[in-house]
């Protein structure tokens, strides 16, 4: 007899990594993806590395191998660029909390409440959509505007009160950032207040939760990762943001893509504008990944 | 000695230029590669059909008139593409986009200053071309200085629509007379804080700011000058009540009483509101200013045929066809905008016109404006101007 712990192992040669990756290379899901691997490689990918090389060549070049420098970097810091960062993030997180006040009530009326007439609501919210973003600005602009617009002229005419003007405040950008970005907020959360089970509500209930514990501690922690996904993507759009401080701030209020725009165009200077560029994607990126983090998209999608 | 610094500037700017140390190399194997990457498909994209003559230009020459009378007249095809500012458009050239352009159509210092130099257009022939100059207003006739190259050898292009910008008033409230004398000062009295606006063509703005500042703007700048121009700058941005790069905005607002005149704007910006009848929108040259004795800055458009390794066949054929008086008037009319043309000499084309569209370009006074304008230049210093005026925007308080 021989004593099996005892035998031999037997020789398995173990592959090396260049087997490994060849082998992973080789299966069909890569395979598979491929295509899609080099198209995201060259339409997301190459752009964002261009940008980044750009933003470590000397100001005012136009030539990849005009020399390495973090000069960019170093003007951004000491100059005043800080305000209209300042501007694009707190516009942008004022929106995004304000979009959450206003789209909450209207998720839940959309996936709880309207019923029949759900569908057209949601029509009413999508159609604007289908109209394109300055459109709809110059028609804020239009109704906002002074002396002939519509609502002071229309007032002056018909009550004779003079409103001033409306336009060229920090507050009639955010107006119209709300206004642009709502449904991008909306749709995402009514997706997250549709995964709360009527029946876990209905059971909280007769166990005596109040309609606020109800909202708080069944609701609230079901829909949020819909929420946080309307929240961030509103977010990183309107961070992004340029026509509403254009037209309705009439640039008054600096925002990070005004800078950007003027450093590529009248500046001429792509190096600074990829710098800035770059510093707006690493401090959105930090700030989606700090979301992300608590985001659980398997949940969301309902795979568990 | 200004010149040969800026040759010597523009040829360091050359992206085509190759470069020596290895270090360079690698970072132009690393741009190339993600250029493959990232721009390879947009720029096979962009490709011309063989049959089609591709334009970069401004809104003058987009008009269907001006088009299909082309495609009429030559049995080819045109592609555009619309300006967002002249370098922008230069910029696509250096950035290799000469491959797709076959016309360029800007204002006059790019062609002279820095396309030539940088190889990005090629010449006309001046034999077949410069006819079609002695034709024009006096101040065309050949050799014309922005259609020629610096050493004045070489044609660069033909021109037409052309005018003065400056600034323009609501003459329900500011009489024109009294703008033209009062000039630039009229935006530096404090009583008019708050009372105007900024049209936001930046190059513009920096020109102009200059001229408000007493300062020559096509002159190369001292210390103390620049410090003038900065807080001439910050004084202009933080009065103005509001800032916009869209004219029918800075209109809209001085018709509905927001503001009452507005910084940077010409005929270019109110000839369309002005024929459909508020000529109370006045365009404004000050009698006197810092440039030469001279307060109104003088743009003339070029359209040149750039350095295209596959150049299309019809290009030279275009710039002969776009001064025929039928085109000429095409492009004066074009999209709603309302300019003069250098041919307006000929009368075949100035009968042309309506008496309401000269009025909706003030041709009356178009000598004026001239006289008392100087020519559209590089400013010397612009990069140093620039950073102050993006910096006044910023911190607009």
């Amino acid at each position: 007899m021989v004593d099996r712990a005892e035998a031999p192992a037997p020789l398995i040669r173990q592959p090396g990594i260049g087997a490994l990756l060849l082998s992973w290379l080789r299966s069909p899901g890569v395979l598979n993806a491929t295509p899609v691997l080099i198209f995201f490689l060259i339409g997301f990918v190459g752009p964002l590395v261009i940008v980044l090389a750009f933003s470590f060549t000397p100001e005012r070049t136009f030539d990849l191998g005009a020399g390495f420098t973090t000069e960019n970097y170093e003007h951004i810091f000491t100059e005043s660029y800080y305000i209209s960062f300042i501007w694009s993030f707190a516009l942008a997180g004022l929106t995004v909390l304000c979009n959450l006040m206003i789209g909450y009530p209207i998720a839940y009326g959309l996936s709880k409440l309207f019923g029949r007439w759900a569908a057209p609501v949601m029509l009413v919210l999508v159609i604007p959509l289908f109209v394109s973003e300055n459109v709809r600005l110059f028609g804020w602009y239009l109704f906002l505007i002074k002396g002939g617009g519509i609502l002071a002229g229309g007032l002056k005419t018909a009550f004779g009160i003079d409103t001033g003007t409306l336009l060229y405040e920090p507050g009639t950008i955010l107006m119209g950032m709300i206004y642009v970005y709502l449904p991008f907020t909306l749709f995402p959360i009514v997706l997250g207040l549709s995964m709360v089970p009527r029946d876990q509500v209905e059971a909280s209930r007769d166990l005596g939760a109040s309609r606020f514990q109800i909202f708080r501690e069944v609701e609230l922690p079901i829909a949020m990762p819909g929420i946080l996904i309307g929240a961030l993507l509103t977010f990183v759009l309107a961070v992004g943001a340029i026509s509403e401080a254009k037209l309705l701030g009439g640039q008054n209020t600096p925002v990070i893509a005004q800078d950007i725009q003027h450093e590529f165009t009248y500046a001429q200077n792509w190096p600074l504008g990829s710098a800035i560029s770059v510093l707006a994607i690493v401090v959105t990126g930090f700030l989606v990944v700090l979301v992300m983090r608590r985001l659980d998209l398997d949940r969301l999608l309902g795979r568990r | 000695m200004n010149e040969d610094k800026l040759l010597k500037q523009m040829v360091k700017r050359d992206p085509v230029r190759g470069a020596a140390a290895t270090r360079r190399q690698v970072l132009q194997g690393i741009g190339a590669g993600a250029l493959a990457l990232g721009a390879g498909g947009a720029l096979a994209g962009r490709a011309r059909a063989a049959d089609e003559l591709t334009m970069l230009t401004w809104d003058g020459y987009v008009d269907p008139r001006v088009l299909d009378g082309f495609t009429d007249q030559y049995d080819t095809g045109i592609k555009y593409e619309l300006h967002t500012s002249d370098p922008d458009s230069v910029n696509k050239l250096r950035a290799g986009e000469t491959a797709i352009w076959d016309i360029i159509n800007l204002n006059n210092p790019w062609a002279r200053e820095m396309m030539w130099p940088e190889g990005l257009i090629v010449e006309l022939d001046r034999a077949r071309f410069e006819p079609y100059f002695e034709a024009m207003l006096p101040m065309f006739h050949p050799p014309y200085k922005w259609a020629m190259s610096l050493d004045n050898e070489h044609l660069l292009g033909v021109c037409q629509r052309v005018d003065t910008f400056d600034f323009v008033v609501n003459t329900d409230v500011i009489s024109a007379e009294m703008a033209k004398d009062e000039g630039w000062d009229l935006f530096n009295n404090p009583d008019m804080a708050g009372r105007y606006g900024i049209l936001a063509y930046d190059n513009w703005n920096i020109m102009h700011i200059c001229m408000a500042a007493g300062l020559h703007p096509f002159k190369m700048k001292s210390d103390d000058e620049v410090a003038t121009f900065e807080e001439a700058a910050r004084r202009l941005i933080n009065g103005a009540k509001m800032v916009s790069d869209d004219f029918v905005a800075v209109n809209l607002a001085v018709i509905n009483d927001e503001i009452d005149m507005y910084f940077g704007g010409g005929t270019y910006s109110i000839s369309a509101a002005r024929l459909d009848g508020l000529t109370n929108l006045y365009h404004v040259v000050p009698r006197s200013g810092p440039a030469d004795g001279k307060g109104g800055i003088n743009w003339i458009e070029l359209s040149s045929v750039v350095n295209n390794p596959d150049l299309h066949p019809k290009a030279f054929d275009w710039m002969e066809y776009i001064l025929q008086p039928d085109t000429s008037y095409a492009v004066a009319t074009a999209g709603g905008f309302l300019l003069p043309v250098g041919q307006m000499s000929q009368p075949e084309l100035l009968a042309k016109f309506t008496a309401e569209e000269l009025d909706s370009f003030q041709w009356d006074e178009f000598d004026y404006r001239i006289s008392h304008s100087v020519e559209y230049d590089v400013v010397p210093d612009y990069n140093r101007l620039y950073d102050i005026y993006t910096a006044a925007r910023r911190e607009k308080s």
